[in-house]
């Protein structure tokens, strides 16, 4: 007669045992690092950001005054410094929207045509970028934007020489040239952050069943009002995902800026500079909670929109 | 009368497999019509020639006698319910119902209140604020269904549209759909694997075998004059006898089909044989009995189980399944028990050279 059971085969066959007879106790294992390095490591330092916020600085001493004031973000409210704020968010919501204009054909190219090898040629064509180093990336790009780099240069080839110096001479966003103009530093952000945006983009319409486009056209629609009322709405929480990316790297990147465009401080450098030189870490951590407010309020914003309402 | 659908030698061709290979059909307005046939027999791919999704390799569709050659589906007075029923998560019932009319540009007023009416229609008065994902399966594809008819199609197509419901729930929507279709007075064409179904609900019925039209006509010429072998044992698993088997049973030199249920056991008849196996379908068992002295490998297994017996009969010697129903003793297997039937239950069929 053959027992009912299998003998335990060591401290292994004990242990499923155990994570079989609680279940809960094998989750709590996992979850265990993970949340030590977000409760601590992370949420900690962001708790002591926004509490140093709160803090000011003592003009005559330039020390740090732990009292509760809200003069620092008051601060903020300063002509120079609001027009940071104001330049950066810009810049996001440009970056952002041109992001979405050009993800989308490519995410819908991968995401309902791609087959096989092309899908292979697509995530290596979206990714390859990332793999190389972002510093190697923004001076190269300096390279190519320069007065004497090779746009300029192939402008001047095809006798497109004055379209550039004309876009060049646009007031604001126009410069001596592309490398310390804002488009320069839009293209480059641009054209970093395009794969974060691509890739929830793609995934959002892989999940679009062809059936669904077919029922839209069944019913009469052409492509433009699928593409409105079908495609475009079931793929929002991938647009969403995608923007929260590129808005968000944007806002807080300060080595672009610095690099490529007309010198004039983001977000980013300015936090970079109160906290370094300037000492003035109140008014480094208030400039660090925009971002996050930004954010916060963007997505209550597209939750109220509906945006996830297909999730 | 110019027929609602109509195929010309129609072919559509995927590289080398031919998934419809010169089809031609003619579907009359008003006509409750079936295709029916086996996953990969072209059903599906004819109703994508109608609907438009699929462009004919060769031949023409025509939809009331136009030309279907250069119209996209958008442009076809033809609606779908889809298999998996399509709905559009994002949007509300009755949004999704008034879909077709949003389109044609129907004012918003007019458009949910004529949503209203279909769901009324389909019975789900009340759930227009829903969204799909809050629906049972049958739910969702009334609101398939209604999407569907919203337009007031000329002919509304379904994909295996009772493929993903409960057998209960199965029945109760193949009399809806029957009555809907007789309210309305649409041309429906139904594609299905399930022969009961077409059987059912069918007035006309185009049993497909490998990108052809196997045979076509009424549920009845279906089921009781199968024109081929494939027709025979497809639509209601016949015993498909060879010519040989003809002869021997006394009719002529022609394939013939002979109904499991139309064959009695009785004392005296015109074969006998031994129960090589028996498969209980609660209305009744299905008999494998072979004529004569079983070979010994056929024989009935040691256990007593059903045996695997092939259904042709010129296949496996002369296996021959019959349908005993409930309320007649079944015999044991390995029992001698000889078998009658009318005359007439011995179809020849005219598609079998």
């Amino acid at each position: 007669m053959s027992a009912a059971t299998h003998p335990a085969r060591g401290p292994g066959d004990r242990l499923t045992g155990l994570f079989w007879r609680r279940p809960k106790l094998l989750t709590a294992l996992l979850l265990l690092p993970p949340l030590l390095w977000l409760g601590v490591v992370y949420i900690g330092s962001l708790v002591a950001l926004l509490v140093q916020s709160f803090y000011s600085i003592d003009r005559f001493s330039g020390l740090v005054v732990p009292e509760f004031t809200l003069r620092t973000y008051g601060e903020l409210l300063i002509p120079s410094n609001f027009d940071i704020i104001l330049r950066t968010v810009t810049m996001a919501a440009a970056v952002t929207l041109a992001a979405v204009v050009l993800a989308f054909p490519v995410a819908y190219f991968a995401a309902r045509h791609a087959k096989g090898r092309w899908k292979a040629v697509f995530y290596l064509g979206v990714m390859l970028p990332l793999w190389s180093s972002y510093l190697v990336k923004v001076y190269a790009w300096k390279l190519i934007l320069a007065k004497e780099g090779i746009v300029t240069w192939a402008a001047e080839g095809i006798g497109a020489g004055n379209v550039l110096s004309a876009v060049l001479a646009t007031p604001v966003i126009g410069g001596n040239s592309l490398s310390t103009s804002y488009i320069g530093t839009f293209l480059v952000f641009l054209y970093v952050w395009l794969p974060y945006m691509i890739l929830p983009m793609q995934a959002a319409l892989e999940r679009v069943p062809a059936s669904m486009l077919e029922a839209s056209a069944d019913l009469g629609a052409g492509g433009w009002r699928t593409l409105r009322s079908v495609i475009l709405p079931l793929a929002l929480p991938g647009v969403i995902a995608g923007s929260i990316f590129t808005f968000s790297l944007t806002l807080g990147d300060y080595i672009i800026p610095q690099i490529i465009g007309s010198s004039r401080f983001f977000i980013g450098q300015t936090v970079f500079s109160l906290q370094g030189t300037a000492g003035n870490i109140p008014l480094a951590a208030a400039f660090a909670v925009v971002p996050i407010v930004i954010m916060l309020v963007y997505l209550t914003l597209a939750r109220k929109s509906g945006a996830f309402d297909a999730l | 009368m110019t027929p609602a659908v109509e195929f010309r030698s129609v072919s559509r061709h995927f590289g080398v497999v031919k998934a419809v290979d010169q089809v031609d059909l003619s579907i009359a307005e008003g006509a409750f019509f079936a295709m029916l046939g086996p996953s990969g027999s072209g059903k599906t791919t004819c109703l994508r020639l109608i609907s438009g999704f699929e462009m004919p390799s060769a031949g023409a569709v025509r939809i009331f006698g136009q030309d279907m050659g250069s119209v996209p589906p958008n442009r076809r007075h033809v609606n779908t319910v889809f298999q998996d029923y399509a709905l559009f998560p994002h949007m509300s019932v009755r949004d999704n119902v008034a879909y077709g009319l949003m389109v044609r540009g129907v004012a918003r007023r007019a458009r949910l209140a004529r949503a209203e009416e279909m769901l009324a229609l389909v019975k789900l008065d009340g759930f227009g604020d829903r969204k799909p994902a809050q629906l049972s399966g049958g739910q969702r594809q009334r609101v398939a269904l209604a999407r569907a008819l919203v337009g007031e199609p000329r002919v509304l197509l379904l994909d295996e549209p009772l493929g993903a419901l409960d057998l209960k729930l199965r029945e109760a929507m193949q009399d809806e759909l029957k009555s809907l279709q007789q309210r309305l007075g649409i041309t429906f064409v139904f594609v299905t694997h399930d022969q009961s179904e077409a059987l059912s609900m069918a007035d006309r019925i185009a049993v497909f075998s490998e990108g052809r039209v196997a045979q076509v006509g009424t549920p009845s010429d279906i089921y009781q004059r199968p024109a081929t072998r494939f027709v025979a044992d497809f639509v209601g698993s016949s015993n498909v006898l060879p010519p040989d088997l003809t002869v021997a049973l006394g009719g002529p030199r022609a394939w013939a089909s002979l109904r499991p249920e139309a064959i009695r056991l009785v004392a005296d008849g015109r074969l006998t044989g031994t129960v090589t196996g028996a498969r209980y379908l609660g209305a009744g068992t299905r008999l494998m009995v072979q004529a004569g002295a079983p070979p010994a490998s056929i024989g009935p297994r040691a256990d007593g189980g059903p045996t695997d017996a092939p259904r042709y009969l010129g296949q496996d010697e002369n296996g021959i399944a019959v349908l005993v129903p409930a309320g007649v003793a079944v015999p044991e297997v390995g029992a001698e028990v000889t078998l009658d039937w009318e005359p007439s239950a011995l179809h020849l069929m005219a598609g079998e050279a």
